[in-house]
């Protein structure tokens, strides 16, 4: 197995701009190593990046907080700039993995791995994260509804990594009620079944707005549009459950696999979301 | 590539490929038994170690990522205050039955013991939850834990 290890940033980038072969950048090393383990990853060259403390900064400002690609979970967990900004961010990632692997496990390798049952992705994009991406030439910044574009496909060419995931503080604090609710067959070390992650502003019975994203019920994690468009502007009195439902199964295409049934993760979200609305 | 860290307070090097996994250079290299290989994927903590003071599953661990770091395994726990006190407790309470899973478990324990050490069931099954007995003895790993910190708290919590 090739391996390299830039002594900064710039290095990297330079190095992967004139790179050919296929190559995946080793953070904490919690996905790869599982993948070198099961025979995935052979001939391709591993990059280590994980001493490449520039990437591992949170960054506040007036009107958004920076994460580095670098940031384990831990750091997220015990961060006070992420409890005073987004606790709901902290709360819903206690049970991420295992503290052992929070240790390790960064937010960018959640992100870049690009497992559809990544538990941050509902998180970020009910949050409307964006992602800067940065070559040796460029930098942009992108939605993460816009990231994926299949089954572990993404926007990010191959000269190119996730530098700092980007939360906004303009609309979080306008929402009234929060959920993130993971199902998997046990709670410490679970792999999602189904994920819900939304967020609901509501006055006077009516909801002003609301977010949704799914994990693990698509070939990638997803923002539900038309089951958010159904719901704005209405009360809930107004609200038909079986409209939902139906909304649901057009946005929804869950899979059959190792862990569960597609039958059992439609359902389960749904059960989820529609406690969310009623009680 | 070679590599420097040290290793129970000892520093070592070794050159070897800097993707190895620290488990296999721990007990090929350096003969330390006491780390086990279970599911190898992070799920049962058999391999845990303290990096830098933090556990973490040295199965998904180059040897690369400990460069420079401290590594400590269970062997040099015997010789800590708070070691021999979890492994009287773990001794007296019989917590240990196949014994493959303990020297994770020991590590993990250690590690909430010198960081919080607070005798809280609900808190010493989050931050043991990354460690699984097959043998499903629990019960009787929590009661340890909560009699070392129990009785940590009796010394006024010296380390």
């Amino acid at each position: 197995m090739k391996f390299y290890k830039p002594d900064n940033l710039n290095e990297l980038l330079g190095y992967i701009n004139n790179l050919e072969n296929k190559f995946y950048l080793l953070a904490g090393g919690t996905d790869i190593n599982v993948q070198i383990k099961n025979g995935f990853i052979n001939d391709e060259e591993i990059i280590y990046i994980n001493h490449l403390d520039e990437l591992r900064n949170i960054e506040d400002s007036e009107r958004e907080l920076k994460l580095g690609t670098l940031v384990t979970f831990a750091e997220i967990l015990n961060s006070d700039l992420i409890s005073n900004n987004f606790p709901f961010l902290q709360e819903s990632l206690k049970n991420f993995a295992s503290p052992l692997l929070q240790n390790m496990a960064t937010i960018g390798g959640n992100i870049a791995n690009g497992s559809p049952t990544a538990d941050v992705l509902p998180l970020l994009l009910v949050l409307e994260a964006k992602l800067e991406l940065v070559s040796s030439n460029s930098s942009r910044v992108v939605e993460i509804k816009d990231y994926f574009t299949g089954y572990k496909k993404t926007l990010l060419k191959s000269d190119e990594i996730i530098k700092n995931i980007i939360l906004s503080k303009d609309k979080y604090h306008l929402f009234t009620k929060k959920l993130y609710k993971k199902v998997g067959a046990r709670n410490a070390l679970t792999i999602a079944k189904a994920a819900i992650a939304c967020l609901i502003k509501t006055n006077n019975q009516v909801i002003e707005d609301f977010v949704i994203a799914a994990g693990s019920l698509n070939e990638f994690a997803r923002r539900l549009y038309r089951v958010e468009n159904y719901l704005i502007g209405k009360k809930f009195s107004e609200l038909d459950y079986t409209e939902i439902e139906t909304l649901l199964r057009k946005e929804i295409t869950p899979i059959s696999d190792i862990r569960s049934d597609k039958e059992y993760r439609f359902q389960v979200f749904y059960n989820l979301l529609e406690n969310f609305l009623t009680v | 590539m070679k590599i420097s860290f040290t290793l129970n307070n000892k520093k070592v090097s070794i050159d070897t490929e800097p993707t190895k996994r620290l488990l296999d250079v721990l007990r090929e290299d350096f003969k330390m038994m006491e780390v086990k290989e279970s599911c190898g994927e992070g799920e049962c903590g058999a391999c845990t170690v303290l990096l830098d003071d933090k556990p973490v599953t040295s199965c998904l661990l180059n040897i690369i990522h400990v460069e420079g770091k401290k590594v400590f395994t269970s062997e040099g726990l015997s010789k800590k205050f708070l070691g021999k006190l979890l492994i009287d407790c773990f001794d007296e309470t019989n917590a240990v039955q196949c014994g493959f899973c303990f020297p994770g478990f020991l590590v993990t324990s250690y590690h909430y013991l010198k960081t919080d050490g607070e005798a809280n069931l609900e808190k010493i099954k989050v931050a043991l939850s990354g460690n699984i007995c097959r043998c499903t003895g629990y019960q009787k790993i929590f009661e340890s834990v909560m009699l070392a910190c129990l009785r940590n708290d009796s010394t006024g919590g010296k380390s």
